[in-house]
Parts: structure tokens; C-alpha cells; sequence
């Protein structure tokens, strides 16, 4: 909310900087983003009196004039028409500077001399009447810089009133709190003002049809108004805290809103059908043209204001079009009132018309300050208008408002929670600065009855945050709580995602964070099929852009994403990972299921272009090697890798499901071709997906050395010939399943085909290495055993014996 | 006799001198040692030698053959050395090409931070815990004395799954999961991804935050001002100003705004601060009672503070980093910077 101090000034004392001023209000909980002074473009303008006044012998439309300025005469010649002597005017002396860049200089106009220029609102921009020079009162010292009689000069603080502050939404609210940080007097506006005799009730009624949702109605009816434009004083205070100034009755319903917090609004009395107003609500899709001109299509639930047929506004939130003050209004029913909080956030928010107005209401008004504001108003429209204030005024109230009723405050309390001690004097005279009632009730015990102003107070904890923050935030000493002993230090899931990241970044694994929510046109460029889960997608209501509509039911579109924008910024060569939830939705309404995923993407060149290796493309072996050591890393059992030709986004030649013992966690290969053409990714792609739950338990974190064989190896290598389809992990198991206590390992050593090798064949080379722990193995006995292996691997794979050594 | 063989040597070590090659030390080795050389034939004169000098004339010729030898061999071991090492030489690689090897992985700067904060407050008892991001309006809102229709809801602006199903706009919801499971005293962080509907170079729809809580008997904000006092001078420094300023949150009372002395400017003013000097770091306040009646927790018994704090927004301060965005850019050129 914007604070002209100027405004401000009318209810307190302020002897402080605005600086110090905006420090004081922020740290007591009133936020000040902002000090912005304000100064008029002008300087060397100053009052001044037309002595004479008569005709420019040389020219029709000037005069010539001697002007005072109490210090000295001065000849002007001026082009303005509407001034006459004796007036006190604006005199931009020469030396002068007014905005647009002009410098006033002695001059001669026409052959006459002129030292200097009388100016409008408009010609020193403080205004916008450029009819004719500003007239000032004819009480108006002279020789005064005229920024000083007309008070420019202002500041404005901007401050960010916390949604629990609703007395903080108006000029005396803010003026409350510095008084009470300040230690000055709050002074309210004096109301006064005559009334006709002709009393309201006889010329106008009010009846509320729907009391809770508008418990109390007040109104003032004014008659033989004279619609204006607003005097200088009230305009400048509008336009301070960014309001416009519209007219004298207008404006005075916003100067009150402003000052006091209370909303109002004034009807043109005519326009209101058998003269009476009616509070019900409206009808399902009933239009209505709010004062802005747009038609709004109500509900059921919005309160209206209404006469005796029609809506003549929203209430809370917007006057209608249809009674809205007009040049020519003569008689202006005001209106005062008390809103549901609720029902006026509810309308504005279906409505989408977040005004002033429903703003105040729907953080809660002062319920017992409707008169008062009603009266001010009143007093403002009858002093600016000319108008005359009907006897009397109508109070409907037939709702209930509830309001704090005494707190019980033990200053024990105070002190558990704060950790110092406030003396209950303290206490006492905090809470009566802020303008509630207080009581001794006992040792130590207060009894603290709220003003009603203050709907945020209605506890115990309430008043201490009260008593803390004006006694001082930093008053409060610092202490550090007791450290427990810690129980288990150990967080697994912690250390599990170090480890993971660990043995990642070892590797050149690159870190990425991609948004939770992607596109659902996800589930179609990885071609994944009805039946997927991943298509069960958690749908955002309202979501920022089509992008970004759903929850990821994948890590891996993000990542391929992220790909192309690498790629397209010519970043070609990537190895990234991302640890993060996938979401799976469940019934309607119900909270999806979240997985922790891991899912890495390598692409583009092995080690990047260097002069070690050139054209040295990242394959799929690549990333299986990737997850095959971070399974070491993390001493997992062995992972095992079953071709699959059904993952929709993967190469059907080259991709395979992961399993951890028996159960499934993921899948890696390729990126299908189709997908890479699809997502205008360029390169081709390796990605893995895995959920990372099923490997925290597994790591075998038990380490037990075991004795090492000091004997020397017997080496074998075969080539076997075989069919391409036989992969290499059934020869392997073929072997390992004999349990062969001789046989130390075996390795795949060479793979290879093409010349020299049949069509359809391939030659595998295997590296079997054979050890005792207790002694030299003979040629022999190692012979014997080895010739067991190869005869296996032959009668159960027909493979052919190409070699051995 | 004598000078004959000071001759010899004299000649043999400046021819010696000029000998380069193994083959031309062996020339000269045959002409002065050989059996046909020069000092066979000067010892062949050994005979007209006057007999009581021979002896003298042997022991020096013998002087002399031993050091031309010593000489020969020192001057082909010198020369056989030499070869070796311009052999190596000639073996020569250019070092200051660049080495082999695929650069390091780096973490994401999201997680750099937030592993030091963690680290930082579990070294002061807190204990790290999760909640879905997926999240019920009750958790979110409701149970944190956010009712349906209360302008507090216009602090955070929400994306909805449906009516009552959002994602969670705070990481506070998990102090409420953590408090309906578990019986005082309770000491938690609860990091990780939280979401408002805003896009723009200071706000991301998608965040991180890390929560804080604690509740036992006896807890003071007293106690709230200092753990995080402590807590902001590790991660920005021992001189850094922190200013406890109060605020309103629908879930804490009385709250607390933590700002820091500007780390851009020391509290001069500027862009970044906003001229103010101060920088908005988090969020904290003691437990509302409302709160503690919605998990069933005695507020007359317990009490408790709690605080939030941007992870995005202590990384760019930290980073120097001025564009949210590139967090979710993950453009190669930012993470490797990490």
C-alpha cells in the first residue's frame, strides 16, 4: 500500500527521517519495499499579487501586468484571460526552471518588457488545467515558493500490509502504528457538519435479505450536490497513494477508503427505482454492467446491492453503471457497510475484480467503524459539493459480527515463548498504544479486550506476537537449543543418493534438474502404447503452459529434451543424469503414486573431440558400463541385462530390461530411431531408466576380506565359433553354473566377425584362468578340467572350436 | 726415452680430443697401445737405456700405459652414454598436449546447496525426512491454518490437480505428516521440490525449499533466532548481519522475516537489495497453536519453531547467478561450472 507522508502528517507528529521512519515500520512487522520522494520539475516559481492589469498596446490577446512579490514589482506580459488584479498567481521568475527544459529569461514581447511568466497547473505539471494560470487564495503569502504553499514536496512509502493486517489498509491505520513506535498522539479527523431537517428515513430504506452474508448496512443521504472537480488538496493526496481523482463525490468515497479503511459507495438517488435499497443476492447468471462497463454474469452466491427492482451493485466489490454519480447528479445516496469476509472473496474471486474495495472487505473491516466512516464521508461530499446532509442516518444491522471478547494474557506465557522476560508495565502499555483494553487480572495476569479494528487478535498467542514485535524482534537474546545426542546417524536414503551422485560424477556423469511437469504429447513421441502406465498421467488444472501440463510419468523425456537444446546450442557430446520422482496417477482425487527414478542419457562423442580420439562415438556399451560400475560402486549384487525388443522408445535390437535378482527396475538401450526423428533430436541417444528403491537394501555393505590364492594361474584362451543369436551370457553361465572350484574366472576376450568367419557366425574369444589356493596346478590336472568346460560349451551351444591356446 | 713417452701421452689425448665415434677411439687405442704401436716401438729402445735408469724408464712407461687406457675406456663409456640418452631423446613426446580422459561429472548447484545445508543442520540434531509432492489441500493449506476462502491463500499461488489435490506449494506440509506420526521431541529438515504457477527471471514454477522444524518442551523464539543465526553465519560467513523482522505466516506466530546483510553490497544498496541493504533469506516463526491442535500436540506442553528457505535463492546469491531459469536450463556451459 502507498503512504503519502504528507497525508500521514494530518494524524500524527512525525519528527524522524523517512528513512527512519520505514526502518521503525518495518522492523515492527509493516514492510516498506519502498521510499520514493516526490518534487515537482519546477524550481523559482514563486506567489505573487497582479497589481494592474491592462491591454499589450501591440498585440490583442496579451496583457501587461505588474505583479508583487512582496520584495518587488515586476512587469509580466501574459496570454491568459482568466485573472484579474488582485489575484495571487504562480510567477516562475526569471532564472526560472519549468518542465519541458524551459529556463525563464527577461525578455521583451512585442516591445515590451517582461520578467518573467504566470503559469497554469498544467505548464508546471502539477495539474491538468491548462485553461488559464493557477489562482491561488487571495490569502496566499507572497514572495513563497510555491512548492511551500502548495505543499508538493511529499514521500511515499510503499509497504506490504501481511494479510492479517486489515488496519493497516488505510492512512490512520499506518498512522496507529508510528504513533505507537514513535510515542506521539494519534489525532482522528474532527467530524462536524449540519444536517436539513428533512430526515432520511422519510425519504429512503434499507433492507437486508440476506444478514449473514451482509450484517449491518449504514447510509447518509446528500442532497443539492454540485458535481466538481475535487480542490488541489484532496487531488494531490489521491494521486500520492495512486489513486485518480475522478470528482468531489467519487473522490471523497476514496479519500475515506483511504483514510479510515472503510469502503463506501454513492448512488445517484435518482436512478434507484422506488427509492430504496435491498441487500439479497443474485440470481444464477443474471448480468450486470459494473461501473467499469463490462457485463458480469453473476451466480447465486454474489451479494448485490439492489433498489426496489434491479441490482444497483456488486456489493463490496463494484457499483453498477446503472447509478453511478453523473455531472449532473444532485442527490447522492452513500452507503456504509459491513460484508462477509468470505462472501465478498468468493465473488470477487469468481468474479476475477480484485478492487480496493473487496480487498479491504475480504481481510475484514472495522465493524463498529461503518458510522464513522459514513459521517466523514458525509461531512467531505456536503463541504466539497455544497450539497446538505439529510437528519440522520440508517443503521440496518440485523447480522452478528464477531468480535474478541478479553484475552487472558499470563506473562509466564509471554516469557515461554519468547525466552526473555517482558515486564507486565511493558506488556500493558504495548497493547494500550495499539488501542485495546487492558486489565490487571492478577499476578502476572493480564486481561486484554482487542479494539475491533483489529480482527487478527483473538488469543493468547496473538497478543505475544503483538508484545514481540513492538518491544523488538532484536531485544529477544539469542540461545541455542540443547543438541541431542544423535540416534542413528545414519540417513540411508542420504547417503544412498551421495553414492549414486558419487560414482556418477567418477564416471563424467553430468548432473541435470529438469521441471517435475512436461508435455503429455510425452506419452506419443516415446510411442508408448495405451496400456502403459506412464499415460496415466497426474493432470494440472491450471497449468502455466500446454509444455507443462502434467506431471512426468518418466525422467527420460526430460532428459532427451534437454539433449536437444544442448545439441541445438552446440553441446553435442553429453553424458547427463537425473535423480528425481516420476508420478503415476491413481483414482480421481486420490494422491499418485511417487517414485524415486535414476536416469542417465549419453550421446554424442566418447570423451569429446580431442586429438586422442577422433570420431569415437559413445555406444551402447558405454552406458551399460556406466550402470555396471556404479553397481560396483555401490556393491550391489551382479545386475542382469534380458534382451527386450518390446521398450516402445528403445532400439528393439538394442535394449535390454534390468533386473536385481528377480526383480524388474528398469530398462537402458538405444533411443528408437523413430523417437530420435520424432523429438528432432539429431544424434543418436543412450538412456536408462531405473527406480532406485529396490537397490538401496541390496548393497552388501558387510565387507569381510577373503583370502587371496598365493599359487601361480593356469591360462586357457578358446575361440568358439557360434551362431550370432548365442549371446555371450549363455556360454558364460554355461561355465559358471558348474561351480567349478579350479576355475577362477572367465572373460569374454574377443568378439569378433566378418572375414574369415561363416555368414551368421561370430568367433567368441574366452579367457578361462584356472587357480588353486593351496597348490601348484599341474598341465595335467588343469587339462582335465578345462576340457570339461569347452565339451560343454560344445554339446549345449554346437559351437565349433576355432582356435586355442 | 722419457720425453718420447710425455710425448705419447700428449698426442693421445689430443688426438682423443678430436675422436667422435667408438671406431675412431679404437684407431687410436691400436696406434698407441696396439702391439705394433707407438710405445712397443719406443720400449724397443729400451735397451740402449743406461741400465741403472731402465727400471725408472719401465715403471713410466707402464704409468703410462695404464692412464691412456683409463682414458680410452672413460672416453668410450662417456661416449656409449651420451648415445643412449639422444636415443631417448629422439623418443620425445610433447607434454603440453592435453591428457586423456572424459572431463569429471559435476552435481547440479540445486543439490550442492542443499547438501551443505543439510550437512549444517543435521550437525545441529535435525534429521532429514520427505513428504509427496503430489500433495492434499488439507496438508498444504488447511491443517497449516490456511482455511478455504482466508486471503492468506493469496501468498502462495497454487497449481491444482483437482480440487483437493495440488502440488504442494511449501515444504511445510511434511512438518504436518512428520507431527500427526510422531510424538515430541521432534527435530526435522524436510528438503526438496515445491511449485507455484509464476515463470519469470526470478520466480520458477518449479523450486526448492527446505523446511525446518523442531518441537519439544521448552522451546523459545529465543532459540529459533539463535539456530538460525548460527545456521546463516555458516553458509555465508561469520560477519554476515542477520536481522530477525516480523512478518506473518498463517501456520507460525509470531513470525519471523530473516534477512541478510546484502552479500552484493555490504548493505550499501543496490539493485539486487533493492537499495534496502537486506536480503530476504527465509521464513520462521514458532508453531501456531492452531497448528499443534490440528496434529493433536498440547500447545500448553510443547512448543516449536519452524522455517523455510529457497534453495535457488541462496544458490544464486551464492553463484552469482541472476536468472532462475538457467537451473532448468541444464545447458552443458552452466552445469560444468559447478
Amino acid at each position: 500500500m502507498k503512504v503519502s507522508l504528507r497525508w500521514l502528517r494530518d494524524y500524527v507528529d512525525i519528527d524522524i527521517s523517512p528513512i527512519d521512519l520505514a526502518d521503525r515500520l518495518t522492523m515492527a512487522g509493516l514492510e516498506v519495499d519502498a521510499v520514493e520522494e516526490y518534487t515537482p520539475a519546477f524550481t523559482g516559481v514563486v506567489t505573487a499579487r497582479i497589481l494592474s492589469m491592462k491591454p499589450h498596446p501591440g498585440a490583442d490577446k496579451l496583457h501587461l501586468l505588474e505583479v508583487s512579490t512582496g520584495e518587488q514589482v515586476l512587469p509580466i506580459v501574459c496570454g491568459a484571460r482568466n485573472m484579474k488584479a488582485g489575484d495571487v498567481v504562480a510567477l516562475a521568475t526569471v532564472g526560472a526552471a519549468i518542465p519541458g527544459g524551459y529556463s525563464i529569461k527577461s525578455s521583451k514581447i512585442r516591445g515590451e518588457a517582461s520578467e518573467g511568466m504566470l503559469c497554469s497547473e498544467d505548464e508546471l505539471g502539477i495539474g491538468p488545467d491548462a485553461s488559464g494560470i493557477l489562482i491561488l487564495p487571495a490569502d496566499t503569502p507572497l514572495g513563497v515558493n510555491l512548492i511551500d504553499v502548495l505543499e508538493l514536496r511529499d514521500t511515499v512509502l510503499d509497504i506490504g500490509i501481511t494479510p492479517n493486517r486489515a488496519d493497516c489498509l488505510s492512512i490512520i491505520g499506518i498512522a496507529r502504528e508510528v504513533a505507537v513506535l514513535c510515542g506521539k498522539k494519534l489525532r482522528y479527523p474532527k467530524i462536524a457538519f449540519k444536517e436539513s431537517s428533512e430526515d432520511i428515513r422519510s425519504l429512503t430504506s434499507v433492507e437486508i435479505m440476506d444478514p449473514d452474508f451482509c450484517p449491518r448496512y449504514t447510509a447518509r443521504m446528500i442532497k443539492g450536490v454540485r458535481i466538481l472537480p475535487s480542490p488541489k488538496w484532496m487531488r494531490l493526496r489521491l494521486e500520492a497513494v495512486g489513486l485518480r481523482a475522478i470528482n468531489n463525490v467519487v473522490d471523497v468515497t476514496n479519500f475515506v477508503m483511504m483514510e479510515l479503511g472503510q469502503p463506501l459507495h454513492a448512488f445517484d438517488f435518482r436512478f434507484l427505482d422506488e427509492g430504496r435499497i435491498v441487500v439479497r443476492r443474485s440470481r444464477e447468471g443474471e448480468p450486470f454492467v459494473s461501473l467499469d462497463g463490462k457485463t458480469r454474469n453473476l451466480n447465486a452466491e454474489t451479494l448485490m446491492i439492489c433498489d426496489g427492482r434491479k441490482p444497483v451493485a456488486i456489493a463490496g466489490i463494484m457499483g453498477g453503471e446503472n447509478s453511478e454519480v453523473k455531472e449532473d447528479t444532485d442527490t447522492v445516496l452513500l452507503e456504509s457497510a459491513y460484508f462477509n469476509p468470505s462472501t465478498i472473496r468468493r465473488g470477487a474471486r469468481f468474479l476475477g475484480m480484485g478492487t480496493d474495495a473487496a480487498f479491504r472487505f475480504e481481510r475484514g473491516i472495522d465493524p463498529e467503524g461503518v458510522v464513522r466512516a459514513l459521517d466523514r464521508a458525509a461531512q467531505l461530499i456536503a463541504d466539497l459539493s455544497g450539497g446538505t446532509v439529510s437528519k440522520g442516518h440508517i443503521d440496518t444491522y440485523p447480522g452478528k459480527v464477531d468480535v474478541s471478547g478479553p484475552i487472558t494474557l499470563r506473562m509466564k506465557r509471554v516469557e515461554e515463548i519468547l525466552g526473555t522476560e517482558v515486564k507486565a508495565a511493558e506488556a500493558a502499555a504495548i497493547l494500550k498504544g495499539l488501542g485495546m483494553n487492558v486489565k490487571k487480572e492478577g499476578r502476572g495476569v493480564l486481561s486484554v479486550i482487542p479494539p475491533t479494528f483489529r480482527v487478527d487478535l483473538w488469543r493468547e498467542i496473538d497478543l505475544i506476537e503483538e508484545i514481540a514485535r513492538i518491544h523488538g524482534y532484536d531485544r529477544i537474546p539469542v540461545t541455542i537449543p540443547p543438541i541431542p545426542a544423535p540416534g542413528d546417524i545414519h540417513d540411508r536414503k542420504r547417503e544412498f543418493e551421495s553414492a549414486v551422485r558419487a560414482a556418477l560424477n567418477g564416471q563424467g556423469i553430468m548432473e541435470v534438474l529438469n521441471y517435475s511437469f512436461i508435455s503429455p504429447q510425452s506419452a506419443d513421441a516415446l510411442a508408448l502404447p495405451e496400456s502403459d502406465e506412464r499415460r496415466r498421467f497426474v493432470r494440472i488444472a491450471n497449468p502455466l503452459t500446454e509444455d507443462q501440463a502434467v506431471m512426468r510419468s518418466t525422467l527420460l523425456y526430460g532428459l532427451l529434451e534437454t539433449m536437444r537444446r544442448n545439441v541445438n546450442a552446440g553441446s553435442p557430446d553429453l553424458k547427463l543424469f537425473e535423480l528425481g520422482k516420476i508420478f503415476i496417477a491413481r483414482g480421481e482425487g486420490e494422491q499418485p503414486r511417487e517414485v524415486d527414478k535414476l536416469a542417465l542419457l549419453l550421446t554424442g562423442s566418447r570423451y569429446g573431440e580431442n586429438w586422442h580420439f577422433q570420431g569415437l562415438a559413445t555406444d551402447f556399451y558405454d552406458l551399460k558400463g556406466a550402470l555396471e560400475n556404479l553397481a560396483s560402486c555401490l556393491r550391489l549384487a551382479a545386475l542382469r541385462f534380458v534382451p527386450d525388443t518390446t521398450i516402445p522408445y528403445l532400439h528393439p535390437g538394442r535394449a535390454a530390461r534390468v533386473l536385481i535378482g528377480d526383480r524388474e527396475i528398469g530398462s537402458l538401450g538405444e533411443v528408437h530411431p523413430d523417437v530420435i526423428g520424432r523429438m528432432d533430436l539429431r544424434n543418436r541417444a543412450f538412456v536408462l531408466e531405473i527406480e532406485t528403491e529396490p537397490l538401496m537394501g541390496r548393497a552388501d555393505t558387510a565387507i569381510r576380506y577373503r583370502e587371496y590364492s598365493r599359487f601361480p594361474t593356469m591360462i586357457r584362451d578358446v575361440a568358439f565359433l557360434v551362431p550370432m543369436e548365442v549371446d555371450a551370457d549363455r556360454m558364460l553361465s554355461l561355465v559358471r553354473e558348474t561351480g567349478e572350484e579350479l576355475l577362477e574366472t572367465v572373460d569374454v576376450f574377443d568378439v569378433y566377425s566378418g572375414k574369415g568367419i561363416p555368414e551368421g557366425m561370430k568367433s567368441l574369444g574366452l579367457r578361462f584362468t584356472y587357480r588353486s589356493p593351496s597348490r601348484t596346478l599341474t598341465d595335467d590336472e588343469t587339462g582335465q578340467v578345462h576340457g570339461r568346460m569347452v565339451k560343454r560349451i560344445v554339446e549345449s551351444t554346437g559351437a565349433r572350436i576355432r582356435g586355442e591356446s | 726415452m722419457r720425453e718420447q713417452l710425455e710425448k705419447l701421452q700428449r698426442d693421445a689425448e689430443e688426438e682423443l680430443r678430436g675422436a667422435l665415434t667408438d671406431e675412431a677411439i679404437q684407431v687410436i687405442r691400436t696406434k698407441y697401445l696396439g702391439r705394433k704401436g707407438v710405445l712397443t716401438s719406443i720400449l724397443r729402445g729400451l735397451g740402449s737405456v743406461a741400465p741403472e735408469e731402465r727400471p725408472a724408464m719401465g715403471q713410466l712407461a707402464n704409468q703410462v700405459k695404464d692412464a691412456l687406457s683409463l682414458r680410452i675406456d672413460s672416453v668410450l663409456a662417456g661416449l656409449a652414454a651420451s648415445k643412449k640418452d639422444g636415443k631417448l631423446l629422439q623418443e620425445r613426446f610433447d607434454v603440453t598436449l592435453p591428457g586423456r580422459g572424459g572431463a569429471c561429472g559435476k552435481l547440479h548447484p540445486i543439490t550442492l546447496v542443499t547438501q551443505e545445508i543439510c550437512g549444517i543442520l543435521a550437525s545441529l540434531g535435525f534429521s532429514i525426512v520427505e513428504g509427496p509432492e503430489v500433495e492434499l489441500d488439507y496438508y498444504n493449506f488447511e491443517a497449516l491454518n490456511m482455511a478455504k476462502d482466508h486471503p492468506s491463500r493469496d501468498m502462495q499461488a497454487t497449481f491444482y490437480i483437482t480440487e483437493n489435490l495440488l502440488l504442494r506449494t511449501h515444504t511445510s506440509p511434511v512438518q504436518v505428516r512428520v507431527m500427526e506420526k510422531q510424538k515430541p521431541p521432534v527435530r526435522v529438515i524436510a528438503p526438496g521440490k515445491v511449485y507455484r504457477p509464476d515463470a519469470d527471471i526470478s520466480h520458477s514454477p518449479m523450486f526448492h525449499q527446505i523446511e525446518g522444524l523442531y518441537v519439544d518442551k521448552r522451546v523459545t523464539f529465543g532459540d529459533l533466532k539463535g539456530t538460525l543465526t548460527f545456521f546463516l553465519k555458516h553458509v555465508f560467513g561469520d560477519d554476515i548481519g542477520v536481522r530477525f523482522r516480523p512478518s506473518f505466516f498463517p501456520f507460525t506466530e509470531p513470525s519471523a522475516e530473516v534477512d541478510i546483510r546484502c552479500v552484493m553490497c555490504s548493505g550499501k544498496g543496490c539493485r539486487v537489495c533493492g537499495q534496502s541493504g537486506w536480503l530476504e533469506i527465509l521464513g520462521s516463526g514458532m508453531v501456531d497453536p492452531e497448528v499443534f491442535k490440528a496434529v493433536g500436540y498440547d500447545s500448553e506442553e510443547y512448543t516449536g519453531f519452524a522455517f523455510g528457505l529457497g534453495v535457488e535463492r541462496i544458490a544464486m546469491l551464492r553463484y552469482g547467478i541472476s536468472d532462475i531459469r538457467l537451473f532448468t536450463e541444464n545447458d552443458r556451459r552452466f552445469l560444468e561450472q559447478f
